[in-house]
């Protein structure tokens, strides 16, 4: 147990780099090699000096040397640290040929990842689905095949009516609105003409999220409105009573980032109504209350989209990616809510699910049809007869009312195994099993019409029939919410919550702005992924931003934006892709500085791919303890001056310095302090070579041309579309995907169609000719 | 995984103990005899004001005769409290109908609106709470009181428009709260989790036997994530057996099927609808109660009492005699809705206490106006029938014009809640009405 954990934890990190010290005991007597033997004799040596504290396997000692020693220093760089550090207690003692055999040994025998591949063979484990998995599953399970196209941008269909019933008679406006903010003040808008019966205005269409969570709805006015969201027949704030002061109506709604939801927004005025006005905003997941953009919205009714209110314990995320190996009460009482919920808007809508009315002759008959679909879609595969008479047919049958009927059903069906579980079919995979790792990689969800239609008809078995099925599902706006997925993890987006500054010392750093940085920050990451060349290299080297007035304006950047976010291009001095995003600089920043630590950290981790232990010792960075007028990274050089520190941040500080020339907000400057700024410092790679970093462009220069950096990239992607450890899918596949990003141009997207082809067929087999 | 943490976790999750015993237990069961007995309190409400002359007793005190109206009560004449001489004093926006609705129970003026009545200022919602939400968060906050639902709002052919006409309890300013008029929508909140929970019982055998099928198909390796699953499973079965052996202290009342919600319905819904009450009531899911027959201005068309006229049109010709007989009529049936309801709290012993639980519970009859023909909003006809704390019962008083927000002063004091000023505090002058005999 405890080594098989052990295990996840090397392959599942974003690069499995650990930077490990070595404690060697001290010799008992001299170095054993034979007076005759020219040779050191590696195990012995280990045997004898390390052992003691890091166990015979290099699996550690409680009390002595805890951590497993594993890493990806060279064996180079490991002879070299045991000749100067090893053993603890007598450093020296053990150096040249000696050093060399015992690092070779350890090296290949436990230390490196090869070792470990070897020692700890990885497999593919079962796996329940995550909570992303069985929200976004049960969504899809009642998608129809055909969904209406919706193109965000244009804001809502609008039609007027000059008073405020709603005849067709008294039509008199028909157009499109960008966003819904309208003050008429105490006069008719001019469309409306005279009358005295008021007026009134109808907007429809469909709102899009970015981003997945809840939306509080907030509509302003001083008149008469409804808004009905991601249901038809509910409103989901009802204000057809008014008050001439103004009302602030606000419901909040739980929605899944990317799709498409009706939206339908009533507004009158009485002839009683001294004023008119209404606004219609919200306030997403992560940003500020907002007048809802003309990009949000669009003026074609999509389909509506059933989401589950339960809330989940939160999944296993202990290696980096949420993933689902264990079960709980938490999570089983849950899954039974959803059930349950799901049971119950079945029972609700069975006339609209089943095409049929409680008085039809064959009302059964099509109930039972439904049925068997939504089993098996849930199931994601055909059902055996067996499987409909256990599955569809007895619950059916076992309660006196059909809507009981119906429900036991869908509980039976969404608390299955066969549900809740990915690759249960286990030993041998067929069509469906490739259909699901196919839609599960790329959408977290269920297989679509067609993907099952290929399963079905055996068009999933070479090699180029799973690629095309994974080309033609990038299409799918899905495939985009899952690339957002892991592009916020990789940023660590997904844990930025308060990004809040001293306000005295920056003013104007308001919600607003942090909730407009965080669309810029979007906007770019789609805009580089979702074009052709979906070139990873610009994600870090691009010097265009995506701005508003409101950044432009805070930022001093002179451009013609417009209250809609436009590109601009700023000085590619300063700015050098998304690690000098201001959302980033400011979310590694404390509430009054920069902080070279934790940026550092991130671009260690994240952006050059090394790993990092956790720090042996902690100590918090008070800006109170230096004496004034020290600069920033004198302060963090002073802190982290111990050896023991050293191992990590004489890598973590040259890489935290290169983003000092920007502020807690993300600013470019040239002084902290009134002193100048030096981002410059000399960065140790991991085989020992030392590079001179200048800034922020030199860091991202550096990562793109780096094999660690790309193979964090990968791994990172990789754990988020597969979810199970790289190595259970061959030996070579980091290394093959690898020259295969190389050789597409470092196309994102071609590597996510690698990623899942490797997922759906189990190993990287046929994969070298995946990219053309 | 130890309490703490548990907790912790299920806050980061955010799950909270009001949703988790939904599937394990029954909340609140109230098997236990309760610290000090349960006190509920009922508002009954029906529109269009009165007919004085068959309404109010002649005499004050205990020795008074009944009227016409109130004759389907003489059983209770003992157990009751009929106030006149009750003014909503509350003027502002809106016509009467709408004040004396939106007014009744909050006792505060409305929102300036769009909402065009007979006379008046168009106006909107009230703009504040009202006095049975009042009292029923009083009594959520405290552990000894606290119920599944706190209060439930029943509604008798309510039409489904939502205005200051329509509502009378309020959340709070502008939040005014729908009562539920569908009798098998209000079987669905009490009882609704008991069905889920046999439905689920019902397969969860199929679920353990899948699981175990399924074990079958994977490595050894995979099978104990299943293993635990199993015992998970099983783990539920039981606890929703142990629940299943918690019987309610009233077994849910049987509804007639497919009555649906329309006029000619009117009395077969109101029985339903106060069987549902009383049967809330028995099992203490809440501790107050809304019971709102049509609305202010309702029309309803007592086809079953011969009477072919819509109320409210009929309520504006009250001087005609031919007319108000009729409307006696009318409200001699309300007043055979209270008896049916008092009768049943009367003839159904306190749950794990003494006495039965009309001792413990006071229902408050009310009108949106004093009379019809004149939208007066003075005399309002209150009649408390019942028992609660504070109150002597089996009298007839003729008060001193007095604002009705004191009454709803002494209602919440009644109940614990020592309010005091509620709604405008200017007409809450001499604190609550003291309604103890001498």
């Amino acid at each position: 147990m405890v080594a098989s954990k052990k295990c996840r934890w090397f392959v599942g990190l974003p690069s499995g780099l650990l930077l490990v010290s070595l404690w060697l005991t001290s010799p008992a007597s001299a170095a054993p090699f034979s007076l005759f033997s020219r040779k050191p004799d590696g195990p012995a040596i280990y045997k004898q000096q390390c052992a003691k504290c890091h166990g015979p396997a290099g699996q550690g000692v409680k009390g002595k040397y805890n951590d497993p020693l594993v890493g990806d220093w060279s064996t180079e760089k490991l002879t070299r640290y045991i000749a100067k550090t090893m053993p603890e207690d007598k450093p020296g003692s053990c150096t040249g040929p000696n050093a060399d055999a015992v690092a070779r040994y350890i090296h290949d025998t436990f230390y490196s990842r090869a070792a470990q591949a070897k020692t700890q063979p990885a497999r593919v484990e079962l796996v329940r689905l995550t909570n992303r998995q069985h929200l976004l599953a049960v969504a899809d399970l009642f998608r129809a095949g055909e969904e209406p196209k919706v193109t965000s941008g244009k804001g809502l269909a609008a039609v007027g009516y000059k008073s405020r019933t709603i005849r067709r008679e008294d039509k008199a406006l028909e157009r499109n609105d960008g966003k819904i903010e309208f003050d008429f003040g105490k006069n008719r808008p001019q469309w409306a003409g005279e009358g005295t019966n008021g007026f009134a205005l109808n907007w429809t269409g469909s709102v899009l999220p970015d981003e997945s969570g809840d939306y509080e709805f907030v509509v302003k006015t001083a008149n008469g409105v409804r808004l009905w969201v991601n249901n038809d027949e509910q409103p989901l704030i009802d204000g057809s009573v008014s008050s001439f002061k103004g009302v602030e109506h606000t419901a909040t709604l739980r929605l899944i980032g990317g799709r498409a939801y009706p939206l339908r927004l009533e507004f009158f005025k009485t002839s009683r109504d001294p004023l008119a006005n209404v606004t219609l905003l919200w306030q997403p997941p992560h940003g500020a209350r907002q007048v809802i953009p003309a990009r949000n919205l669009a003026p074609e009714r999509a389909a509506t989209t059933f989401i589950i209110a339960t809330p989940f314990p939160a999944d296993d995320s202990s290696v980096g990616y949420e993933r689902g190996v264990s079960v709980s009460k938490e999570w089983d009482e849950a899954v039974t809510h959803v059930a349950i919920e799901v049971a119950t808007y079945v029972a609700k809508n069975l006339d609209r699910l089943t095409r049929s009315k409680a008085s039809d002759k064959d009302r059964a008959a099509k109930v039972e049809t439904f049925c068997a679909e939504l089993v098996a879609k849930a199931f994601r595969r055909p059902l055996t007869d067996e499987q409909k008479n256990l599955f569809v047919t007895l619950p059916l049958h076992s309660a006196a009312k059909p809507e009981d009927g119906v429900k036991r059903v869908v509980l039976l069906t969404l608390k299955s195994p066969r549900f809740l579980y990915l690759g249960i079919e286990g030993v041998q995979s067929d069509d469906f099993t490739i259909a699901e790792r196919l839609s599960f990689g790329l959408w977290d969800s269920l297989p679509d019409a067609a993907l099952t239609k290929a399963a079905v008809e055996g068009k999933l078995r070479t090699r180029e029939q799973v690629t095309e099925q994974a080309r033609r599902m990038l299409a799918d706006a899905r495939t985009r919410g899952k690339m957002q997925y892991f592009l916020h993890h990789w940023l660590q987006m997904n844990h930025i919550e308060d990004l809040t500054k001293d306000p005295s010392l920056f003013p104007g750093f308001t919600p607003e702005i942090i909730s407009d940085l965080r669309t810029s920050l979007n906007l770019f990451l789609d805009d580089v992924v979702w074009t052709e060349s979906s070139d990873y290299r610009r994600l870090l080297l691009e010097d265009d931003f995506f701005v508003n007035t409101r950044l432009a304006q805070f930022y001093g950047i002179t451009s013609n934006a417009t209250e809609d976010f436009v590109r601009v291009q700023l000085d590619p001095k300063q700015r050098s892709g998304v690690i000098t995003h201001p959302y980033l600089l400011a979310a590694f920043s404390y509430n009054k500085s920069s902080s070279p630590i934790h940026r550092g950290v991130f671009l260690t981790r994240n952006i050059v791919g090394r790993a990092l232990r956790p720090p042996p010792i902690a100590v918090a960075f008070k800006d109170g303890d230096f004496k004034p007028g020290m600069s920033m990274r004198e302060k963090i050089t002073e802190l982290t001056r111990s050896q023991a520190c050293q191992s990590c941040h004489s890598v973590i500080n040259p890489l935290g310095f290169s983003l000092e020339n920007f502020d807690a907000v993300g600013r470019f400057r040239d002084k902290d302090d009134n002193r100048p700024i030096n981002a410059a410092a000399d960065y140790t790679t991991d085989d020992g070579g030392i590079v001179r970093l200048k800034g922020a462009r030199d860091v991202a220069e550096f990562a793109v041309k780096s094999e660690h950096a790309h193979n964090a990239f990968i791994e990172q992607l990789f754990s988020q579309v597969v979810k199970q450890p790289m190595p259970a899918y061959g030996p070579d596949v980091l290394n093959q995907l690898r020259l295969s990003f190389v050789q597409s141009g470092y196309n994102v997207q071609k590597l996510l169609v690698d990623i899942v082809t490797v997922s759906a067929l189990q190993g990287t087999a046929k994969l070298a000719s995946t990219t053309k | 995984m130890n309490a703490l943490h548990r907790r912790t976790f299920l806050k980061q999750a955010g799950l909270s103990a009001a949703t988790l015993p939904f599937i394990t237990g029954l909340p609140s069961l109230g098997l236990a005899a309760p610290a000090r007995p349960r006190q509920r309190l009922v508002f009954m409400f029906s529109p269009n004001g009165t007919i004085p002359a068959a309404y109010w007793p002649d005499a004050t005190g205990t020795d008074f005769q009944l009227k016409e109206i109130m004759t389907p009560l003489a059983a209770f004449k003992d157990r009751m409290l009929v106030l006149n001489g009750v003014h909503n004093k509350v003027r502002g926006d809106g016509d009467s109908h709408m004040r004396g609705m939106s007014c009744l129970l909050t006792g505060i003026e409305l929102f300036p609106g769009n909402i065009m009545g007979g006379g008046g200022a168009p106006a909107g919602w009230a703009s504040g709470i009202s006095i049975d939400q009042e009292i029923k968060n009083y009594l959520q906050s405290k552990d000894d009181t606290r119920t599944r639902f706190g209060s439930l709002e029943f509604g008798v052919g309510v039409t489904d428009r939502a205005d200051p006409w329509t509502r009378m309890s309020y959340a709070g300013a502008n939040k005014p709260i729908a009562p539920i008029s569908d009798p098998y929508q209000m079987y669905e909140k009490l009882y609704g989790q008991m069905k889920d929970k046999e439905n689920l019982q019902s397969v969860l055998d199929t679920v353990k036997g899948d699981l175990q099928k399924v074990g079958k198909l994977i490595s050894a390796q995979d099978r104990r994530l299943l293993e635990e699953h199993q015992a998970l499973v099983r783990q539920m079965e039981k606890e929703i057996a142990t629940a299943k052996d918690q019987k309610l202290r009233a077994t849910p009342p049987a509804l007639g099927e497919g009555v649906a919600d329309q006029n000619d319905n009117l009395p077969r819904l109101s029985r339903m609808q106060i069987d549902l009450l009383v049967n809330s009531f028995v099992n203490d899911m809440a501790r107050v109660a809304t019971l709102q027959f049509t609305k202010s201005v309702g029309g309803a068309r007592m086809n079953w009492l011969d009477i072919k006229e819509g109320h409210h049109a009929l309520s504006h010709e009250d001087k005609d005699e031919a007319v108000a007989a009729k409307l006696v009529k009318i409200n001699q049936w309300f007043a055979g809705e209270l008896a049916y309801l008092v009768q049943k709290l009367a003839s159904t012993p306190e749950p794990g206490g003494e006495g039965m639980m009309l001792d413990n519970t006071l229902i408050v009859w009310t009108n949106e106006l004093g009379r019809g023909s004149s939208h007066t909003l003075d005399n309002i006809p209150f009649l408390l029938v019942g028992g609660a704390p504070g109150f002597s019962m089996g009298r007839s008083l003729k008060l001193d014009k007095v604002a009705h927000n004191r009454l709803h002063l002494a209602l919440a004091h009644a109940m614990g809640h020592r309010l005091e000023t509620f709604g405008k505090a200017s007409l809450c002058e001499g604190g609550p009405l003291k309604l103890t005999a001498a």
